[in-house]
């Protein structure tokens, strides 16, 4: 079977810093995976690596089969990555946004026009998109970004906290529309989050890591059974031996 | 075949979106299209204002005259003032300070006193005096024409009366005033011509100087667009983002540079007008020396000169930008690329005043090599060479700036290709660990 993602005995270290040390999962194509953990767990390393942005130091990982270091360029046109405070070109409009992100991966005009057209319901924008980046708060922003991510039907689509700084509001229509993206086109996600009641709603599976290293791996529902917890924050204090 | 279709296609579109963030970026569109296309030509305006009053005030110019002697010589006087365009406002009183009180409150640009002897000496063969008291109202350009206007033409009368003498006493002005009549002619390119070498200097000088200072501006304003797209994508955290796209690092790289070379072209283009308008009004009014026809004399540049020329041009600036984003590519954000900048404007600024004081051939041996390594001296070998059509030395800069920007290119590349574009950094302050 040919996973959507798959990571073997993952290491990355920053000279001294060891930021990964042996992380192994695996991410079915058509689900949402989260990986979960508190700032600093290696969370943003391991998505970097797996959207060919940084080079893994040792183990491997692979997307629907392609090496990320080997065939990074057949990886990069089956994902999209949104990272952790990303932000657009903020002198161009969010239409103008969406349509130069668009042309990358679209066939011809009206193929670009759909994608457009898809991520702009996406967003919930509106007429706001005809405005250039630099007007938008922080949360209108992140929903151009995450329908910038998802508009083009990506294989996978690698989202670094999504909702990250979002308000109530804004965190709600962003985690309805990765639910709703998914289930409805059957992209495969996976998403990083430090807010572990968000994953619990969004995710099928989830990796908790700490340290660099993943401590416990499974549906939230049978991690919260296993260790008798009402929630993955819970779940996540016992394992880490915080509790 | 598709592959570089769909290649063209990414490059096409970061150039056009480059362009557009840019040109819409207030600070670059004031700085390099507006900011020259008002500024020079509003300088050039005011230069120009400024001497047509001077002409102006020259041609209306009007003094007063307090004549004591009434001869034939201070008549002569005031006709050839006259005759020359001078307004004469004769005056009832021969009383100076009276006269001085009217002059400061008219528009009397001077008030010549002509004494009593005047024409009694003149006829006598003897000195005469002639008192200029020029009207000062504050200075300035225009004023200090009209005080040489007067003065020019008074030496003028004077040299009218030294020619009769000499012809009353049989003797020949020019031979007398002039005795040795020097021609000044130049050898161009190894053959007399008839051209006198100031003009030519002037000609040459100019391009000399104009053009250096038009390099370094275009070099200069392209390294700065480069770098700020560059690190102005880490600073607004979209690199990332694009790192990911399926492109390749050359075509983001390509998108850059490219760009930066739109938007420098547009800024050298509103500059160039602004120069043209802003030269153009040191032209007005009678020219001194008649303009050199540089193609009569052989120095015209030919179309391969001007081939040449571009094609160093066109080196130099992609090295500038090659190295640009280098440097940029260390910068966490713009204001440190511009500061990691300032470091590489020195070797741009010393090969252009290096070459317009001296002639390279004439420096030491380690001087030279130093200055041919800048790859900013060919572009300007290049322009000498269009004067001199030694094209040999021009061909050999732009092959050796050619290969210097490739390694710059390569190792840009090579770093846009690794993961060290999204991790080094030269900090300028306190150091921030990173891990994640």
């Amino acid at each position: 079977m040919v996973y959507a993602v798959e990571a073997g005995d993952l290491g990355k270290r920053f000279g001294d810093i060891i930021a990964l040390q042996g992380l192994t999962f695996r991410v079915e194509e058509g689900k949402i995976f989260g990986l979960i953990g508190p700032n600093g767990a290696g969370k943003t390393t391991a998505l970097r690596i797996v959207s060919t942005l940084l080079l893994p130091t040792s183990g491997s990982a692979s997307v629907f089969g392609h090496d990320v270091v080997n065939e990074a360029s057949e990886v990069r046109r089956l994902i999209t990555y949104l990272p952790e405070e990303a932000g657009a070109y903020k002198n161009l409009s969010g239409y103008e946004y969406l349509q130069f992100m668009g042309r990358f991966s679209s066939q011809n005009g009206e193929d670009l026009a759909k994608m457009v057209e898809d991520a702009a319901s996406i967003s919930g924008l509106g007429e706001r998109l005809r405005d250039k980046v630099k007007t938008y708060s922080k949360g209108m922003k992140r929903r151009l970004l995450v329908a910038r991510a998802l508009m083009n039907k990506p294989k996978l689509a690698v989202l670094d906290e999504p909702t990250s700084g979002l308000d109530v509001l804004h965190s709600h229509h962003v985690r309805g529309i990765i639910k709703k993206y998914v289930e409805e086109q059957g992209v495969t996600v996976l998403l990083s989050s430090h807010n572990m009641l968000e994953v619990e709603y969004l995710c099928e599976k989830v990796a908790l890591i700490n340290k660099g290293k993943i401590v416990a791996e499974g549906a939230p529902s049978e991690l919260k059974d296993k260790y008798k917890a009402s929630n993955l924050e819970d779940v996540f204090a016992e394992v880490a031996g915080l509790a | 075949m598709r592959r570089s279709l769909v290649l063209l296609k990414g490059l096409r579109n970061l150039v056009a979106k480059e362009v557009k963030e840019m040109v819409r970026d207030p600070r670059i569109l004031l700085g390099i299209v507006i900011g020259p296309l008002l500024i020079l030509p509003f300088m050039g305006l005011m230069i120009r204002i400024s001497q047509e009053t001077a002409m102006e005030s020259m041609r209306n110019m009007s003094v007063a005259i307090i004549d004591f002697d009434g001869g034939v010589f201070a008549q002569n006087l005031t006709d050839f003032l006259q005759n020359s365009g001078v307004r004469i406002e004769r005056q009832s009183t021969s009383n100076i300070s009276e006269v001085a009180a009217v002059a400061q409150n008219s528009n009397i640009t001077a008030v010549i006193v002509i004494p009593k002897d005047f024409s009694t000496n003149l006829t006598n063969g003897g000195q005469a005096e002639v008192e200029i008291y020029s009207v000062f109202r504050g200075g300035g350009v225009a004023e200090s024409g009209t005080f040489s206007a007067v003065n020019s033409l008074l030496r003028a009368f004077e040299q009218k009366l030294t020619d009769q003498r000499l012809i009353e006493a049989s003797l020949n002005p020019d031979a007398v005033l002039d005795p040795v009549d020097i021609s000044a002619m130049s050898i161009v390119r190894g053959k007399p011509t008839d051209v006198n070498p100031d003009a030519l200097f002037a000609v040459s000088m100019s391009q000399f100087l104009g053009f250096p200072f038009a390099i370094l501006f275009l070099i200069i304003l392209a390294m700065q667009l480069a770098s700020t797209s560059v690190a102005s994508e880490k600073e607004e955290k979209t690199l990332e983002t694009l790192l990911s796209l399926p492109l390749s690092r050359f075509t983001i790289l390509a998108g850059k540079l490219a760009g930066s070379v739109v938007v420098a072209a547009i800024g050298a283009a509103a500059t160039i007008l602004g120069v043209v308008y802003y030269i153009g009004a040191f032209s007005f009014g009678p020219s001194v020396q008649a303009p050199v026809d540089l193609g009569q004399v052989g120095l015209a540049p030919g179309l391969i000169g001007y081939v040449i020329l571009g094609a160093s041009l066109f080196v130099s600036l992609m090295s500038a930008l090659a190295v640009a984003v280098v440097i940029s590519l260390f910068a966490e954000d713009v204001r440190g690329a511009q500061s990691l900048l300032g470091f590489v404007y020195m070797p741009i600024f010393l090969p252009m005043l290096a070459l317009i004081f001296t002639d390279i051939n004439t420096l030491p041996l380690a001087v030279r090599i130093i200055l041919l390594a800048i790859p900013f001296t060919h572009p300007m070998l290049a322009a000498r060479a269009m004067i001199t059509g030694d094209y040999f030395i021009a061909v050999l800069g732009i092959v050796y700036v050619a290969v210097f920007t490739l390694v710059i290119l390569y190792v840009a590349a090579r770093i846009f290709a690794t993961e060290k574009i999204l991790t080094m950094r030269i900090r300028f302050g306190k150091r921030r660990a990173s891990a994640e």
